[in-house]
């Protein structure tokens, strides 16, 4: 559910991947124990390489992460050569046979709903006979009247009074 | 052979009208099982046509809404309809007029014959 404070899937997705609303900044360099402040301004100092080289990695990682998410349009051109091609839809090719080998047929799921190819064949058909439709309609009305009339009769008294004194 | 799997894809093709094409590709665009109509554009047969679908879907991916799961582009005259089912890609072109939601709808019927390529892709 979409709703506020819902622990459903979503949380996953939430906390893993980045999304809108991922600060960039957030976890790796403000949040870090090792960054400079204000009040361990002298232990930093003490150790300014290993601090430079942690800042140094986060902010590669954001570097990269950014890169990742960038939607990059002039990416999209296949690096993939003419041979490369060929050869690997010929390996497909081997590998879907051997595979097809062991292949069962999937079997058809029943389906209320079908597409009909030949929509002006169906709706030209000549309509079902007078005498049919009638036989229909009078089935459908005897079946609803017998729904109509079915009553439930009580044998016993619904409540049952348990020694009472 | 897998003559035996085209049969199937031509065999749910038949259900719909209007859909000329379906190809199983990974995600440069190489067709792993393909079928297809005489009526189905050339253009979209193409191996740029599909490798730019799917770096489209990854890039799409990043819209903030999660991995994208399909694709529906609907063209003047062809809609295309993509499946992202990791290694590889389901595209579907048909026609502007057919049923979106029944070609939507294929990819259940479609997921055991996916699932079987997938191993096959998977090893190279």
């Amino acid at each position: 559910m979409g709703c506020c404070f819902s622990n459903d899937d979503d949380k996953g997705s939430q906390v893993g991947d980045p999304h809108e609303r991922t600060t960039l900044l957030g976890n790796p360099v403000s949040n870090s124990s090792t960054r400079p402040g204000c009040d361990d301004y002298g232990s930093g100092m003490k150790y300014p390489h290993n601090q430079r080289a942690d800042e140094q990695s986060a902010l590669n990682r954001i570097l990269h992460e950014t890169a990742t998410n960038v939607i990059d349009v002039s990416a999209m051109n296949s690096h993939l050569e003419q041979h490369e091609y060929l050869d690997r839809a010929r390996q497909y090719n081997q590998r879907v046979a051997a595979t097809a080998q062991k292949y069962t047929y999937p079997q058809k799921r029943p389906s209320l709903l079908l597409d009909l190819p030949a929509t002006e064949k169906n709706l030209s058909a000549s309509p079902i006979p007078q005498k049919d439709l009638k036989l229909l309609k009078s089935a459908c009305e005897n079946a609803v009247n017998a729904l109509q009339e079915i009553k439930v009769q009580h044998q016993e008294e619904l409540v049952v009074q348990f020694g009472i004194p | 052979m897998a003559e035996e799997m085209k049969k199937y894809l031509h065999e749910i093709m038949s259900q719909i009208d209007g859909i000329h094409a379906v190809l199983i590709t990974d995600r440069d665009g190489v067709p792993v099982l393909k079928a297809a109509t005489e009526s189905a554009p050339e253009l979209a047969l193409r191996p740029g046509f599909l490798t730019t679908v799917g770096m489209a879907t990854d890039q799409a991916g990043k819209l903030g809404m999660g991995k994208s799961q399909r694709i529906a582009c609907i063209y003047g005259k062809y809609q295309v309809i993509h499946f992202n089912r990791f290694p590889l890609m389901v595209s579907m072109i048909a026609s502007s007029t057919a049923n979106t939601g029944m070609l939507l709808g294929l990819e259940a019927e479609l997921s055991s014959l996916v699932q079987d390529l997938k191993a096959a892709v998977d090893v190279i």
